[in-house]
């Protein structure tokens, strides 16, 4: 079969052909970027926390209305952990100020050297008179975790300058601070610059622990845990770990046990969110960008094939006549078949060159315009085979209608 | 003859009802992407307050420490004020009215004993908010000038938290129990929600979130020492306690300023300027920042509250329109080239150029209005889809009667655009060959 007929046939009747060419380019553009876009927030989503097994993790908030002093909140704190640890299929209870991915928490400013003008980082503060360690499951990378001893307990409303002497930072976090150490355990780590700042012993390397943010850089890692009990008012953030499978009972029988231990005279307001909503709350901009995304990609595809069907039906119809006559001198249906597809492969590939073109011009303006990432050449590339299969493919139907038109029939009415 | 080919136009719709449904199908399903895509758009970069929106200032004012500052490369803080600053603004600043607020958490406990305590979005603010902001009251009105200066406990609640607590009776004089202190309520508000949220977009539920459910004077709410809830940035050391947090530099507090006319803007920085430098003297605002003003609109383009993928979605909808658009000249092309004799033969009879040209674009033009009416359909259900993703889409994800408007004419222009090809190829048929070839 020679591409010289296909072409000079092509160049007589431009317009639709150009049509094709054209959707298939925009298609192509217009595809590549988008999937891209999804599996760049796809992969943002499914970052982990550093808790393990996220499944089994509920947090409960407890707010009470009443204000009470510091030890009376201490002895409120212990009575409601214990009454938590009295659930059947808790495994394992802290608590804590904040959640990772929650988006709302506190942070602060860490600094390796106390003589710096500037602080080193703004890292996630977590703090937790238990082990979160235990609880969330983190993996601890190096050193141990705080003992029950270290713990200090602090009444934010006088002892401001009190501080715990041990500290526990993300892997992420020891290799901002201390870039060029081999190890971050034993270093003193300061809060914020000046002379007068406190300071804690780091005694333990937490593999990995995001931020209530759950930033998309490497900030999204940068958390430390500090062995304290900070008395703030109205309450706290309980984590429960619960058997496999048992996460809904233990919820609904822990919130039952924080109503009884606080008694009918101090109604507490109780949030309660599994670590599974909490990640899905925080990502659901990505997941429903990522939909509408997929949506627009498959009507694109759809309506591209659509196109190319219609288009060959056309050229199918008008030219009955002539595949007529060929088929009358001898063509036989393969050779009709295959004019067809060798046409559409023709169309598409100008189309497809187009459209890697047009591609990588929308990821530029994307990339200038709204700061989305650059676009790997693995979707350009995919991005063609997938149109030449669909043009192929569209092609298929209205070219073996021509094949089957039959000589006698094509070539004797109008 | 317009009601003819209009006429016309209908009945070729029937002709090729599978070529016909196909293009009506696309041009609906791309009209549809880009209005759902742009009705967000559109709702999020909308003025809230179109009658005062430039003469409504709110203020950064840098009061972050020396140590390491880089003007030109600095973390900007979390752009609220100190409660230092607001006080002095609040009792001094040259405006018509003026309001500094926060987000309070409130838990109210309900009359009735069969239900329990509600956690309650709230704020604290002082009474010019409300005729600043020109919030609609359903009962009652807001507290006074005296209320603010006593701190009393009175408070303004919202209709949706009326209807909770006290069924379809008007509260106005009844005593609510807020964070164990019993409020008088003064005023219920009529559905108050801007959108966007321009008043409080820092820390709370953002630019898109649900309406206040209490409002407090910011006096009573700092006399019960009311803990901020939403965002606080603490740059430099303060001092333990309430009374601490309110002689430190630390910003939590949102401040709001309206001007008799927008020429007052001038006079409003000048005074914040002076206010600066003044302070500076008492060894404050060591920076020597630019003391910011902005209206309303220029702080929601300064907050980013149009997000970028927002843009994103539009801008790719806009580019399926596009495809939607050449899918559909080839099929008006293949729908008019098989009517080639029929043109032949009008012309033969008589018909001019622009009769065929007129005749095939009206046909074109019921294909969009046909187009339009299907993508209006669609829209409603794209935009009934996206509600469902979060609450802040929930709020401005509906089609208005501008966008309404818009869905009709991009349709029709849209068809129109893809038609003027097809019917200049038609017209360009010459009448001898055609009848000669039947």
């Amino acid at each position: 079969m020679e591409i010289r007929p296909i072409l000079s046939a092509l160049l007589r009747s431009k317009t639709g052909a150009i049509l094709v060419a054209l959707q298939v380019a925009i298609s192509l553009a217009i595809l590549a970027n988008a999937l891209h876009i999804v599996n760049v927030r796809q992969a943002v989503a499914a970052r982990p926390t550093g808790i393990e097994k996220e499944a089994e993790i509920v947090h409960i908030q407890v707010r009470h209305l009443v204000k009470v002093d510091h030890n009376a909140q201490l002895a409120r704190q212990q009575a409601e952990t214990d009454a938590l640890r009295a659930v059947a299929g808790a495994r394992s209870v802290a608590f804590t100020n904040q959640v990772p991915l929650s988006e709302s928490g506190s942070a602060s400013s860490v600094s390796a050297d106390p003589k710096q003008i500037r602080p080193s980082a703004t890292v996630a503060f977590y703090n937790s008179a238990d082990s979160l360690v235990q609880t969330w499951g983190l993996k601890l990378a190096e050193g141990r975790d705080y003992r029950r001893d270290e713990v200090l307990d602090i009444d934010n409303d006088s002892d401001s300058n009190a501080f715990p002497k041990v500290v526990l930072v993300t892997r992420a976090m020891a290799a901002k601070i201390w870039p060029n150490a081999a190890s971050a355990i034993g270093k003193r780590l300061y809060m914020g610059v000046g002379a007068d700042s406190q300071s804690a012993e780091v005694i333990g390397v937490i593999e990995r622990l995001q931020t209530p943010e759950g930033e998309v850089s490497e900030e999204g890692e940068w958390s430390m845990i500090v062995p304290m009990r900070l008395t703030n008012g109205y309450g706290t953030i309980f984590a429960i770990r619960a058997e496999p499978g048992q996460r809904e009972r233990v919820t609904r029988e822990a919130e039952a046990a924080l109503r009884k231990a606080n008694g009918p005279g101090n109604p507490i307001i109780m949030r309660i969110r599994p670590l599974e909503e909490t990640r899905k709350i925080r990502y659901r901009a990505d997941t429903s960008l990522s939909w509408m995304l997929i949506t627009v990609s498959v009507l694109l595809l759809l309506i591209t094939a659509s196109g190319i069907v219609g288009m060959a039906s056309l050229w199918v119809i008008q030219r009955r006549k002539q595949i007529g006559v060929r088929r009358a001198l001898g063509a036989r249906r393969l050779d009709i078949l295959r004019y067809f597809i060798t046409e559409n492969i023709l169309i598409t590939s100008v189309g497809v060159a187009t459209g890697v073109m047009l591609a990588i011009a929308l990821n530029q303006f994307l990339v200038a315009q709204l700061g989305m990432a650059r676009l790997p050449l693995a979707y350009l590339f995919s991005g063609a085979l997938v149109f030449w299969g669909l043009g192929v493919a569209a092609v298929y139907g209205p070219a073996w209608r021509a094949a089957s038109t039959s000589p006698a029939m094509a070539t004797r009415s109008t | 003859m317009f009601a003819y080919y209009f006429k016309l136009g209908v009945r070729s719709l029937r002709r090729n009802p599978a070529l016909t449904a196909l293009m009506i199908l696309t041009l609906a399903v791309g009209v549809a992407a880009s209005i759902a895509t742009l009705t967000i758009l559109h709702a999020m970069s909308s003025n809230p307050i179109p009658q005062k929106s430039d003469r409504l200032f709110t203020t950064v004012i840098d009061n972050g420490q020396l140590e390491g500052y880089n003007p030109n490369d600095d973390d900007p803080g979390n752009e609220q004020l100190s409660y230092i600053d607001a006080a002095n603004l609040l009792q001094n600043a040259p405006a018509q009215r003026k309001a500094a607020l926060y987000g309070v958490g409130m838990a109210i406990e309900p009359a009735r004993a069969d239900m329990a305590v509600i956690s309650a979005q709230g704020m604290a603010t002082s009474h010019d908010f409300f005729s600043m902001l020109d919030v609609p009251f359903l009962h009652g009105q807001p507290w006074s000038e005296a209320d603010d200066k006593l701190g009393a406990d009175v408070a303004v609640i919202s209709s949706a938290l009326s209807e909770k607590l006290f069924g379809a009776v008007n509260p106005v004089g009844q005593r609510i129990r807020i964070n164990s202190f019993d409020y008088l309520i003064t005023g219920v508000m009529d559905n108050f929600l801007p959108i966007p949220r321009f008043y409080r977009l820092i820390g709370g539920p953002g630019a898109f979130g649900q309406e206040e459910e209490v409002i407090v004077p910011l006096s009573n709410a700092v006399r019960h020492e009311s803990g901020a809830q939403g965002s606080m940035s603490c740059r430099t050391k303060r001092d333990p306690g309430y009374q601490g947090l309110l002689k430190s530099e630390c910003t939590w507090m949102q401040f709001w300023m309206e001007t008799r006319s927008a020429a007052d803007r001038a006079e409003l920085q000048n005074w914040l300027d002076n206010y600066a430098s003044e302070q500076r003297k008492l060894g404050r605002l060591k920076r020597q920042a630019k003391n910011q003003l902005y209206d309303v609109m220029q702080w929601l383009e300064h907050r980013k509250v149009v997000g970028n993928d927002n843009r994103l979605a539009t801008y790719l909808a806009f580019g399926f329109l596009l495809l939607c658009l050449v899918n559909t000249i080839g099929l008006l092309l293949a729908k008019f080239s098989v009517r080639a004799a029929e043109v032949g033969i009008r012309r033969a009879l008589g018909a001019s150029r622009r009769d065929i040209f007129r005749q095939f674009l009206i046909e074109t033009a019921v294909v969009g209005l046909a187009g339009a009416v299907l993508g209006l359909l669609l829209s409603y259900g794209a935009l009934a889809l996206i509600r469902m993703q979060s609450s802040q889409l929930k709020v401005v994800a509906h089609l208005d009667l501008q966008m309404l408007g818009m869905t009709l004419l991009l349709s029709l222009a849209a068809a129109l655009l893809a038609g003027l090809l097809p019917t200049w190829r038609a017209c360009q048929v010459t009448p001898a060959i055609q009848l000669k070839s039947q």
